[in-house]
């Protein structure tokens, strides 16, 4: 049981990470049609100033915030000038964003030197609880109630505020949100750098969850992170989260159980809900 | 227009026999080895090509062909005797893997958007990586291993030749592969795959063959790798020969097939120097950010490449309704 229990939260924390990452490429797929291939450097440099700023102030709190500010700040100068030039064209949108991938990851081993950053827990984090024979590692629980608040957060703009409401609407028609008034170019830009926020929230997240943190991690953590996309449904918000958790879970039981399957696991789901529902589990209509 | 037919295919040979002279007159080892990588990597970067330049995909799996190559040539030369035999054998092995798997995966992703179709191979290209990493008793992981090459090519200009060889192989027969009319259903697949719908193509079949083709040609290329290095390891899998393949076949021009080629040469020098000068500025030892930033600028200012934007200004002037003079599309049709 105990055994059970620990698996459930290992796997619900990795998927609340993959949820954040997630989310920001759904709702930029689900408003842009731009699949953001550099995502997972937002991430990486998210986890490399998380563990900067921690290191320099010495909290937990400041080290999120300077994680997300950077988050912020890459993901205004990535729309101005990666995305923006390639709108409407796919496939140059994907070699584009794939490059800038490139120069975000080399640009971490300029930065903050190319070998890897051990990173602390928070002492408030650090530790677990145990109540009879269940060990439950604080920081995983904490992971998992930022990211079921990020969720509801979220949640709550797209459903109840104005700019939310334009956000679906651009979802489901982007000209139409035009004709009526909007500059959804602005939406756009709103949206890219919410999206890359909560991917640099993610890297902050997982800094401490992993221990170490390298410039690869970005791409290691992206590709789970479109699969996540895939099985969710492109532009869903609440696909990503239940795909993620499904991934999370999958990935846990399966290191423990098979462990040599543990990441085919995951694409045999992919292949499964390709074949079965290619539009994945959620649409973005509604 | 014959005429400049003619004086291109001249050109060409008169190159290639300038390269296949080469290492009789000069002895620099280093320049030796520089060129057979250059050629090694302008038949993965021309195998790229078909994807990218030609059907209009965008691949990030195709390092997973170029590893089958190198993993079936170096497993199989270490198991068995080193010979010219069961190097040719292992090529062949490597090539029908690759073959394989490319149809499979192919016939499963290519039927989705360019997007989805991006982050499968990427995905499952990633999985290959896993798998060798794990399966230590046959690739040792990411240590890797050595192994004895024929003796036939302990000869370093034999091998060089050997490569030179296959690359204008290679590269008769893609040019063949792109002028035949299934290139010419591919190219219009990537014109509009809409309208080549309605004219009654399945244009699932022809991106099928695409992949398939260039899965194969990037074994071969990843076989010739594995014993030029004599050594193996998860390297070959990763993103970054993706990337390289990448970057050679925008630099150098897509769609071109002649641009891939140099591609390779450029970027291959490019990063020989570049590392060099780490000595001088440590930020040359990060000298992908360049290519990263060039390759950026190109996607965006110069998508035609280097080989692309001279023929365009060419072709400008010269003769502007060339690609509408297609040969026509017959036998292939369902």
């Amino acid at each position: 049981m105990e055994l059970l229990i620990n698996l459930l939260i290992n796997g619900l924390a990795t998927g609340m990470l993959i949820f954040l990452l997630a989310a920001g490429l759904t709702l930029i797929f689900g408003l842009m049609d731009v699949l953001n291939f550099a995502h997972g450097g937002l991430f990486a440099w998210g986890a490399f100033s998380g563990v900067w700023f921690y290191g320099l102030t010495n909290s937990f709190t400041l080290a999120i915030l300077g994680a997300i500010l950077t988050g912020v700040v890459l993901g205004f100068i990535t729309e101005k000038l990666i995305i923006k030039p390639v709108y409407g064209n796919h496939v140059q949108q994907i070699l584009i964003t794939l490059g800038f991938m490139i120069v975000l990851s080399e640009m971490l081993k300029v930065v903050f030197g190319p070998n890897q950053l051990a990173a602390k827990t928070p002492p408030l984090l650090a530790g677990s609880w145990e109540i009879g024979d269940v060990i439950i590692i604080k920081y995983r629980l904490f992971i998992i109630i930022i990211g079921f608040i990020v969720f509801g957060i979220f949640q709550f703009i797209l459903k109840r505020t104005k700019i939310g409401l334009v956000v679906r609407a651009g979802v489901m028609n982007k000209e139409m949100v035009q004709a009526l008034g909007i500059n959804i170019k602005k939406v756009f830009l709103y949206v890219f750098m919410a999206g890359a926020a909560l991917a640099a929230l993610s890297g902050v997240l997982m800094a401490p969850y992993s221990g170490v943190i390298y410039a690869e991690m970005g791409m290691e953590f992206a590709i789970l992170a479109f699969i996540v996309v895939v099985i969710g449904g492109m532009g869903s918000f609440p696909g990503s989260l239940l795909a993620a958790i499904l991934v999370g879970l999958a990935g846990s039981f399966m290191a423990y159980y098979v462990p040599a399957l543990s990441l085919a696991v995951n694409m045999m789901l992919m292949a499964i809900v390709l074949i079965f529902r290619p539009q994945g589990l959620f649409t973005a209509k509604g | 227009m014959k005429s400049a037919f003619q004086v291109n295919k001249i050109l060409l040979f008169i190159i290639v026999a300038a390269l296949a002279v080469f290492p009789f007159v000069s002895d620099s080892r280093t320049w030796t080895i520089l060129l057979t990588q250059i050629f090694i990597f302008s038949i993965l970067a021309m195998s790229y090509d078909i994807l990218l330049g030609y059907t209009g995909i965008v691949s990030f799996g195709h390092a997973m062909f170029f590893g089958m190559g190198a993993y079936a040539t170096a497993i199989m030369l270490d198991r068995f005797e080193p010979t010219v035999g069961i190097f040719v054998l292992s090529i062949v092995v490597g090539m029908c893997i690759a073959g394989i798997i490319s149809f499979l995966v192919g016939l499963l992703t290519l039927r989705l958007k360019s997007h989805f179709f991006a982050m499968l191979t990427m995905a499952v290209s990633g999985l290959f990586l896993v798998l060798a990493e794990k399966w230590r008793t046959l690739t040792f992981g990411n240590d890797g291993f050595t192994f004895r090459a024929p003796d036939f090519f302990k000869d370093r200009m034999m091998y060089y030749l050997l490569v030179l060889g296959c690359l204008v192989l290679v590269y008769l027969f893609l040019r063949r592969f792109v002028d035949s009319p299934l290139g010419r259903v591919l190219i219009a697949v990537r014109e509009n795959e809409q309208r080549t719908k309605s004219l009654g193509f399945q244009t699932l079949h022809y991106k099928v063959i695409a992949s398939v083709v260039a899965g194969v040609i990037a074994s071969l290329a990843g076989s010739l790798y594995a014993v030029s290095l004599r050594f193996v390891n998860t390297s070959v899998l990763t993103m970054d020969i993706t990337l390289d393949a990448l970057l050679m076949t925008i630099i150098g021009g897509v769609g071109t097939l002649i641009g891939p080629i140099i591609g390779a040469g450029v970027i291959e020098l490019a990063q020989h120097y570049l590392s060099g000068l780490a000595k001088e500025h440590p930020i040359f030892e990060r000298w992908i950010i360049f290519f990263g930033i060039v390759y950026i600028l190109a996607v965006i200012f110069f998508p035609r490449g280097i080989v692309g934007t001279v023929k365009h200004l060419f072709w400008k002037r010269k003769n502007p309704i060339k690609l509408a003079i297609a040969p026509k599309r017959k036998g292939l049709a369902k």
